[in-house]
């Protein structure tokens, strides 16, 4: 039998739905895989989650420098880096279906070269996609039309931002560790944000009124492994953590599934009040956008096109019904 | 050896550096180093480590707000507001008994909803408080010592850098921890009251060069009472800042971070509307503020990375192991907290503390059904104890450099707090035995 | 404004005259240069808060991007005011016992004190040598932080900073460690 240490880690804590399914799905995967297969290898793994090695900002070179073997990666803080990735928040509004994210991007890592090389060139090798449920809003005040958003000041970090162009509301930037006390104090009115993040931080207390807009799941980023150490495994753990890495795409799609249909439960025990945006308002939201998309296209070039073409037609071929084509005229 | 017996040689060899007198960040840069290059047996990965920690260990706004309390700080003093808030409350109290040591307990409680780091409080009372004490027959050493024992109010009492790092770093929110400061540093001020008063009574040598004359002044009929205008001109522009800080911060008007920003703005509006400011004092200013920021920043950057070379060891998991194979309860588990932070209060600063013991520290409390506000009011008070103690020990650190008297060694002063630390253990079991006093307003 | 108020405030002496030490002379000039910007840089950081306050509550319109460009700035600012933080002996430390030796054996001090000044410069050194890299990709890649079409800024700048100050810093620490040795000699 042969032993190998692995250092697995992340920057936010294993609770975290990001990191959930590392730890309790990839590990016991792997070592599963490998004792049925024979015992030959065995795995030690080195856990340094929770950001006790680096920040978030740093998620990309941990494991490229191989600080980790393997961790998580989150590309929406990459938008240098790894551009290609963050194609889903350019393209609000295109499927609230967050396994469906998982399905395309998992495949799209793997087998469109575009995305493959991008990770390769970052030194990773991507073995499970992460990402977030759908966005909504979830504020002091309901929304029914667009009008109520006029002049509201809402958190919306980051890409998010540009979700609330032409709408009339002000995006502030923050995180979900800040939504709470932003709120609470009146520097913001609420934020855009997704059930299973919001839960754990509390943020429905100072912001009863959920609004489901339904901006979408998002591509948040994906499990790595260092290349050099992915390619100097023995075939039986490559083979063993590509199995596991299957089972954890899973096992992150049903955790996001239940926990955000639990949190739209105890948020609603809690005193959270939940209105739907109607249709033709979300429409008006959606066609007032400017085109976003056009400067990620810009830094992206051929690359971005593929990858916004591919990613759309795998969203139609799963039969989404996107409400902008955002892929118009490429 | 494992890589847990590495991580506590490691350490030793830390507080021996630092013992030694080596500068504090290139001790930690240097052991963090050598410690990851030999638990991880690879320099490479030394060198990365370094790098992402070079790069964005301290890359937070959080942490931008440092230099911003500081240039508040040294706003604040040099547009006399530090000593106008002191005379007002010299003249109040100028009948009590060690009036002018109750007198800067009021001036820093006060000063302390302005400013959100100690060493402001400690740097601007040094030169307002000190001379005034030592003019009244006061000893130069509890002077200096009552100084840098009152300004750790500065931390406890909202805004406070500390709370607000504490709140990032437990994931709690920053306007509530502010808000469960206020109780213990209210208790903490009306402790260093009583405190100064029974010990006058009590030992008058340790407080006065000259008993009788001190209690001739506080008896004479005869002096002049400061007129009510004068007195209420001296307040407004402290009330202003107050008003400023505290109220936009509770309106919000701006975030906790913010305040920083916004506090050393109204600081500035002070200082230039008093005519205390010109363009030369101004620069002269911002550049003490540079050279004091750098020193606490730098230490960040440093204790950050040292920390990671601490978790590389295994040394927080193992922590966390022992206290929950310990079986203790939830209140012996903050005994042995508050006793390893007062330890660490010793040899490192404040900030470096929480960054190396809250994560860690947290999840278990929480795990053990404490109130992670309560949680964080007693991490505070406890590190803050470790701005009295010796050897390192900032704020009496501080006063001395301010001071800049040959007659008073920092060994003096050090004594000179010993009864402050004394009331913050007391206010700090009381806190940690009655979780009311901070969560009551939440 | 008071006497005791100005004395405190006078921080300039740390340059010593071109003629007395040319070497000490320059690299003073430049670390306080280097200073003077890290110091200009805090107050353009408190009006960029001030600014995004006073847009957000009254024109609805905030900066955005503020709290990432302070983020990166506290990190320029630490780099830029190290080699001026060094030369004027500013690094916090635990100086108890070098002060009571400093009455017995001064030239002990001195010698301790160069020690502890070439570990400065290692320091230095080597966050030097890790970083140069990433500034080298960073240029190739034209690597930036923010948000694409948003508003985005470059990270060589910043990172070349990092750099600059480790290389004035271990400058600085090798100037202090060579007065240190000279008193240790002199001493004697
Ligand atoms: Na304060
Ligand atoms: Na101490």
């Amino acid at each position: 039998q042969q032993s190998l240490t692995v250092n697995i880690g992340s920057s936010h804590p294993e609770a975290n739905i990001w990191v959930y399914a590392m730890k309790n799905t990839f590990q016991p995967e792997v070592n599963r895989i490998l004792a049925e297969n024979g015992n030959e290898y065995q795995v030690n793994w080195v856990e340094n989650y929770a950001g006790t090695l680096y920040k978030f900002t740093d998620t990309r070179e941990a494991v490229m420098d191989g600080i980790v073997d393997v961790g998580m990666v989150g590309t929406v803080w990459e938008g240098a880096n790894m551009p290609l990735q963050n194609v889903t928040y350019f393209t609000p509004f295109a499927t609230e279906d967050h396994r469906m994210i998982i399905e395309i991007f998992d495949d799209l890592s793997e087998n469109l070269p575009e995305l493959k090389n991008s990770w390769a060139e970052n030194g990773m090798v991507h073995l499970s996609s992460l990402i977030t449920d759908s966005y909504d809003i979830y504020a002091t005040f309901p929304v029914a039309s667009m009008a109520d958003l006029q002049n509201r000041k809402l958190n919306a970090p980051g890409t998010s931002a540009n979700w609330l162009r032409e709408t009339g509301a002000t995006p502030v930037d923050g995180a979900l560790t800040t939504y709470y006390t932003n709120i609470q104090t009146g520097v913001t009115e609420g934020t855009l944000s997704f059930a299973s993040g919001i839960l754990p931080t509390r943020v429905y207390e100072v912001a009863p009124e959920l609004t489901r807009v339904g901006i979408g799941s998002m591509y948040f980023g994906g499990i790595a492994a260092n290349k050099d150490f992915f390619e100097g495994l023995p075939a039986p753990v490559q083979t063993a953590f590509r199995e596991a890495a299957r089972a954890t795409s899973i096992a992150h799609g049903d955790y996001v599934g239940d926990l955000a249909a639990r949190a739209l439960d105890e948020m609603q025990a809690a005193g959270l009040t939940i209105h739907q945006l109607p249709d033709e308002e979300k429409a008006k939201w959606v066609n007032g956008l400017p085109n976003i998309i056009e400067p990620w296209l810009e830094q992206t070039g051929e690359a971005g096109k593929t990858v916004l073409k591919a990613y759309f037609s795998a969203l139609r071929e799963r039969g989404a019904t996107p409400l902008r084509n955002w892929d118009e005229g490429l | 050896m494992t890589t847990l017996t590495v991580g506590f040689i490691l350490i030793a060899v830390l507080i021996g550096l630092v013992l030694l007198g080596m500068q504090i960040a290139y001790a930690l840069f240097g052991v963090a180093f050598l410690g990851i290059w030999i638990i991880r047996g690879n320099i490479d990965l030394s060198f990365r480590m370094l790098e992402l920690t070079a790069y964005s260990g301290i890359a937070d706004y959080l942490f931008a707000t440092i230099p911003l309390f500081v240039l508040m700080g040294l706003l604040v003093s040099v547009s006399n507001v530090g000593r106008d808030t002191f005379e007002v409350a010299e003249e109040l109290l100028r009948r009590m008994i060690c009036g002018l040591g109750v007198a800067t307990v009021a001036a820093n409680t006060i000063f302390a909803a302005v400013t959100g780091v100690s060493i402001a409080s400690a740097a601007v009372f040094t030169r307002v408080a000190v001379p005034e004490m030592k003019r009244h027959g006061y000893r130069p050493a509890f002077s200096a010592g009552t100084v840098a024992g009152s300004s750790v109010l500065g931390m406890l009492i909202p805004p406070s850098l500390l709370l607000i790092i504490y709140g990032v770093l437990a994931e709690v929110s920053i306007g509530g921890m502010f808000i469960a400061g206020i109780i213990p540093g209210l208790m903490l001020a009306l402790g260093f009251v009583a405190m100064l008063i029974g010990i006058t009574i009590a030992f008058p040598r340790f407080v006065l060069n000259d008993p009788d004359a001190v209690r001739e002044r506080r008896m004479d009929r005869d002096f002049k009472p400061m007129p009510l205008r004068d007195l209420v001109l001296k307040l407004i522009p402290i009330v202003l800042l107050v008003v400023l800080v505290l109220g936009g911060l509770y309106t919000g008007f701006f975030t906790p971070t913010e305040a920083g920003g916004i506090g050393a703005f109204g600081a500035l509006i002070v200082a230039l509307s008093r005519r205390s400011l010109d363009r030369h004092k101004l620069w002269q200013v911002m550049k003490q503020t540079g050279v004091i920021s750098v020193s606490i920043l730098l230490l960040l950057v440093a204790a950050s990375f040292y920390s990671r070379m601490l978790a590389i060891a295994g040394l927080p998991n193992a922590i966390a192991g022992l206290v929950t194979d310990s079986g203790f309860g939830p209140l012996g588990f903050l005994f042995f907290y508050a006793v390893i932070i007062l330890l660490m209060g010793m040899i490192l600063d404040s900030t470096s503390i929480l960054l190396i013991m809250v994560p860690i520290a947290a999840p278990i409390a929480q795990g053990l059904g404490i109130d992670l506000m309560h949680f964080g009011i007693v991490t505070v008070i406890a590190v803050e104890i470790g701005l009295l103690t010796p050897p390192f020990g900032i704020s009496v650190f501080t006063v001395h450099n301010t001071l800049n008297d040959p007659n008073v060694s920092v060994e003096q002063i050090f004594a000179a707090t010993l009864p402050f630390i004394a009331v913050m253990l007391v206010v700090l079991v009381i806190v940690a035995l009655i979780p009311a006093t901070a969560t009551v307003f939440l | 404004m008071s006497e005791e108020d100005t004395s405190e405030l006078q921080e300039d002496r740390f340059v010593p005259s071109l003629s007395e030490s040319p070497y000490g002379a320059v690299l003073g000039s430049f670390s306080a240069a280097m200073s003077a910007v890290g110091t200009a840089g805090i107050g353009a950081l408190m009006l960029l808060i001030v600014l995004d306050v006073i847009g957000r509550n009254f024109l609805d319109a905030p900066i955005t991007g503020v709290s990432e460009i302070a983020a990166r700035s506290v990190v320029a600012i630490v780099f830029l005011q190290v080699p001026a933080a060094i030369l004027q002996l500013r690094l916090t430390r635990a100086d108890f016992l070098v002060r009571r030796l400093q009455k017995s054996s001064p030239k002990t001090v001195a010698w301790l004190e160069a020690l502890f000044c070439l570990a400065g410069a290692i320091v230095f050194a080597l966050i030097l040598w890790a970083s140069w890299p990433k500034l080298l990709s960073a240029w190739q890649t034209a690597e930036f932080f923010g948000v694409q079409g948003v508003w985005t800024i470059p990270t060589w700048p910043f990172r070349g900073i990092t750099i600059l100050g480790c290389a004035l810093a271990v400058l600085a620490a090798l100037y202090r460690a060579r007065e240190e040795i000279r008193s240790a000699r002199s001493a004697a």
